[in-house]
């Protein structure tokens, strides 16, 4: 059996303040998919992600991680599952420095420290950042905040990679190695976007939000002719 | 109202750290049971902390005076975060404005700590603004709450600063005329602060009401009555070092002229370094003439040219590669 | 008021840099270097206020720092005179209070008052000075596990860092909303009460947004309000750190001692 795939089963999210941002959204991904995730700006496209790593948990429905469902108690595991990369890099890194913020996550994870270290080690030279390892994170170039942010969460060995537009905001030069770093994982991963060059070279499959509900899901190439995507 | 180290004798410093350094302890007690049961807590300390730092640095205009003001942000940080949390959270900006922008001194900095942060979020947010806003407060209230312990602690803040600065030995200015001088300023600032707090709170009423902490549990007579307790216990613990301080040593200056002139011996077990110098001094001395005040310059000029010169002898070549 | 924020911006970033190669200065333990500032610094403010030539000697120990550690004294000394006014108007009563006599330079009479005055200028003077090294040959986020590794608790350590690391996009946001207040008002140095409430409430609110986010993305990584123990957070204490602790202090106990008036 895998832990690489995921399952959304007709999901229901209604925020507190009582708006519908998911309404019955089913899909799975298996072993190695690529998805794209699309949708205007209110789609729930974020709602689903944070949905995909147990951050909010449903309303109705479930979510199934390597056949774990997600529920409070299995949290822990789920978070060694999925490793979550958010937009704005600036949030995710918070340690006065990079080797520290990658130690982050497997520190918390009761990992002694020669393991500690050598995923940090590993993580860090995976994106290729390991020159900026006693740097602070908040002096590097948006860039290099980017390869940081992917470290620190492949310093946990996800199985599993949710992105939340990861090119946004990237001049074209990073944007260029964040595809290139992207297209040598072996990761399921489940990406929102809204950058059509990444959705074509790198996503085989592509879903598509529209006010919270899945209204088309499937190869890239069908998807985008349909003209689901705008 | 930063008191700079320039301002505090080593026995004022070490009580008013002791305070505020048991305090300090304590808050990071409950902070880190609280941060167990809300794993928020720890990045929206964070967060308030460099907002009001930020928002410390914006000033608004006090109409009719031309002067302006700015947040201090004890309250506010209590009514968001709840006092422990708030103390720890202000605690850190006042640490950060005295290591990176020598706002404060070092030493001076328990007195620092318990002047702003301490008696903003202990003594009045508990006692002035809760009783007075009360759950579920209305917007006027908010601002009579508000301006209360605005008022109050920076009264507090002030009336502390002069009897550091006092005890300290430091100015000669009469503690009734100093206070006469501070009291009056620092009400305008109070003012400025509860009515920034007030607007803040209100706005945050308005558009993010789950953010408030109205819904902490009242304040119970018990708690209240502990907490007060446990303030004038400090407070006499303070008042009672600072008047055996004093009584070892009735007037910082006095004292100081009576030394130079080597007429008073000295029985003051709490100031050993001072009493040990003064009788190292009173026996080295060979003349206690006053113009060897003038020589004694002279020969520190000298000695500092010596050091400037071996230290540009000294200074690594190798700037940065 | 944008070009403070600014310029508060910079002395964050400067402060970050964790540099640790350039001079001995900078790779000594900071607790031996935080030692040392503590102990000039009650050193230097139990000399007494009519004492200036005992006060002046202490000048001794941030000129030999600031060469140790490749500064140069100049800006320094630029940058601690941030505390001049402030003490300079408590120091002022003591000039009208205090006119006695205490010595004499040639024709010229200097009362108490003046020496007392100079003396708490030099006092303010050296202690900031005597800070900015220690913070500058130091940084602060490891003068803040210096201080974990002094006992001070790790919540507050931590919050310590967290101020420190948001600051500096706080202040940002701030600048850029500021600005575009500004674009729709006369240039002003101080907002009236109203459009600041309105421009500190964005800010808020901001500020709550990203503290939900940096939450989120701390609970991704498996965060349940504990800090974990880093491995690289632990410094090591080294035969230079006790030499350089018990040598300044030492020197500083005997600046204490010696006075150049008696000297002479």
């Amino acid at each position: 059996m895998s832990h690489h795939y995921l399952r959304f089963e007709q999901v229901g999210y209604r925020y507190p303040d009582g708006h519908e941002a998911l309404h019955d959204v089913s899909f799975e991904l298996t072993h190695g998919e690529k998805a794209a995730l699309v949708g205007a700006n209110g789609a729930g496209k974020t709602t689903l992600l944070l949905h995909a790593d147990g951050l909010l948990l449903p309303t109705t429905g479930q979510v199934v991680v390597g056949g774990i469902p997600i529920t409070r108690r299995t949290l822990p595991t789920i978070r060694r599952t999925v490793g979550y990369l958010f937009q704005q890099p600036d949030d995710q890194l918070f340690m006065p420095t990079v080797e520290e913020d990658v130690a982050f996550g497997p520190a918390n994870m009761g990992l002694d420290d020669a393991e500690i270290e050598r995923r940090v080690a590993e993580a860090l030279a995976s994106v290729g950042a390991t020159e900026l390892r006693h740097r602070a994170p908040g002096r590097l170039s948006g860039g290099e905040k980017k390869r940081v942010a992917i470290a620190t969460v492949l310093a946990m060995e996800p199985s599993i990679l949710v992105m939340d537009e990861p090119t946004a905001s990237l001049d074209p030069p990073a944007r260029r190695q964040l595809f290139e770093l992207i297209r040598t994982f072996r990761h399921t991963m489940l990406i929102a976007t809204h950058d059509v060059e990444l959705i074509r070279e790198l996503c085989t499959r592509t879903l598509v939000l529209h006010r919270g509900t899945l209204v088309a899901d499937g190869p890239t190439q069908e998807v985008l002719a349909a003209g689901e995507i705008g | 109202m930063h008191l700079s180290d320039a301002l505090v004798s080593p026995e004022v410093a070490a009580t008013a750290g002791a305070v505020s350094l048991l305090l300090l302890g304590a808050a990071g007690r409950k902070v880190s049971r609280q941060r167990r049961d809300d794993d928020r807590l720890v990045p929206l300390m964070g967060v308030t902390g460099a907002f009001v730092f930020a928002a410390q640095m914006i000033n608004f205009a006090i109409p009719g005076t031309g002067s302006s003001g700015h947040l201090i942000g004890g309250i506010l940080l209590s009514a968001l975060l709840g006092p422990w949390a708030a103390l720890l959270t202000l605690a850190s900006v006042i640490i950060l404005q005295c290591l990176l922008f020598a706002d404060g001194g070092l030493l001076a900095l328990g007195c620092n700590l318990f002047n702003m942060a301490v008696l903003s979020c202990l003594v009045a947010y508990p006692l002035v603004y809760r009783p007075i806003a009360g759950t579920n407060p209305t917007p006027r209230r908010i601002f009579a709450a508000s301006l209360a312990a605005g008022i109050v602690a920076l009264q507090l803040g002030a009336l502390a600063v002069v009897l550091e600065t006092e005890l300290s030995g430091i100015t000669v200015l009469p503690t009734d005329r100093f206070l006469l001088l501070m009291a009056p300023i620092h009400l305008l600032i109070g003012i400025g602060e509860g009515a920034a707090t007030a607007a803040v709170l209100c706005a945050v009423q308005r558009y993010r009401p789950e953010l408030l902490r109205n819904d902490l549990p009242r304040p119970n007579r018990r708690k209240t009555a502990r907490l007060l307790a446990a303030f004038v216990g400090c407070a006499l613990l303070l008042g009672g070092l600072f008047s055996w301080i004093a009584s070892s040593r009735p007037d910082g200056l006095e004292w100081s002229i009576e030394r130079l002139t080597g007429t008073t011996e000295l029985a003051a077990p709490a100031d050993a370094p001072h009493a040990t110098a003064a009788h190292l001094q009173q026996r080295t001395a060979l003349l206690p003439d006053y113009d060897t005040s003038f020589a004694g310059l002279v020969g520190t000029g000298v000695v500092l040219l010596v050091v400037v010169g071996t230290a540009r002898l000294l200074r690594p070549t190798h700037k940065k590669p | 008021m944008r070009e403070r924020l600014t310029r508060a911006i910079d002395r964050l970033e400067a402060a970050e840099r964790t540099d640790r190669s350039p001079t001995l200065l900078h790779r000594l333990d900071g607790r031996s270097k935080l030692l040392v500032t503590l102990v000039y610094l009650i050193a230097l403010l139990s000399v007494p206020l009519t004492q200036l030539s005992d006060t002046l000697l202490f000048a001794v120990y941030p000129l030999l720092t600031a060469s140790i550690g490749g500064f140069r004294y100049g800006p320094i000394l630029r940058r601690s005179l941030i505390v001049v006014p402030f003490v300079a108007f408590i120091g002022l009563f003591d000039i009208f209070q205090e006119r006695e006599t205490l010595f004499r330079i040639g024709p010229l009479a200097v009362s108490v008052g003046w020496t007392m005055f100079a003396v708490l200028l030099l006092r303010g003077l050296l202690s900031v000075q005597a800070l900015l090294l220690l913070i500058d040959s130091t940084g602060y986020p490891r003068l803040c596990r210096s201080l974990q590794q002094l006992g001070v608790s790790e919540a507050f350590t931590t919050q310590l860092l967290f101020v420190h690391r948001y600051l500096c996009l706080l202040l940002r946001e701030s600048i850029a909303l500021s600005m575009a207040i500004d674009a729709r008002s006369f240039g002003r140095r101080n907002y009236p009460l109203r459009i600041w409430g309105t421009l500190i409430c964005q800010l808020l609110l901001r500020t709550f947004d990203r503290a939900e986010r940096i939450g989120r993305a701390m609970t991704a990584r498996g965060f349940t309000g504990r800090m974990p123990a880093l491995p690289y957070t632990r410094t090591r204490w080294r035969t230079a750190d006790t030499l350089y602790a018990v040598g300044w202090s030492a020197v500083i106990v005997g600046l204490r001692f010696v006075s150049p008036e008696r000297l002479l």
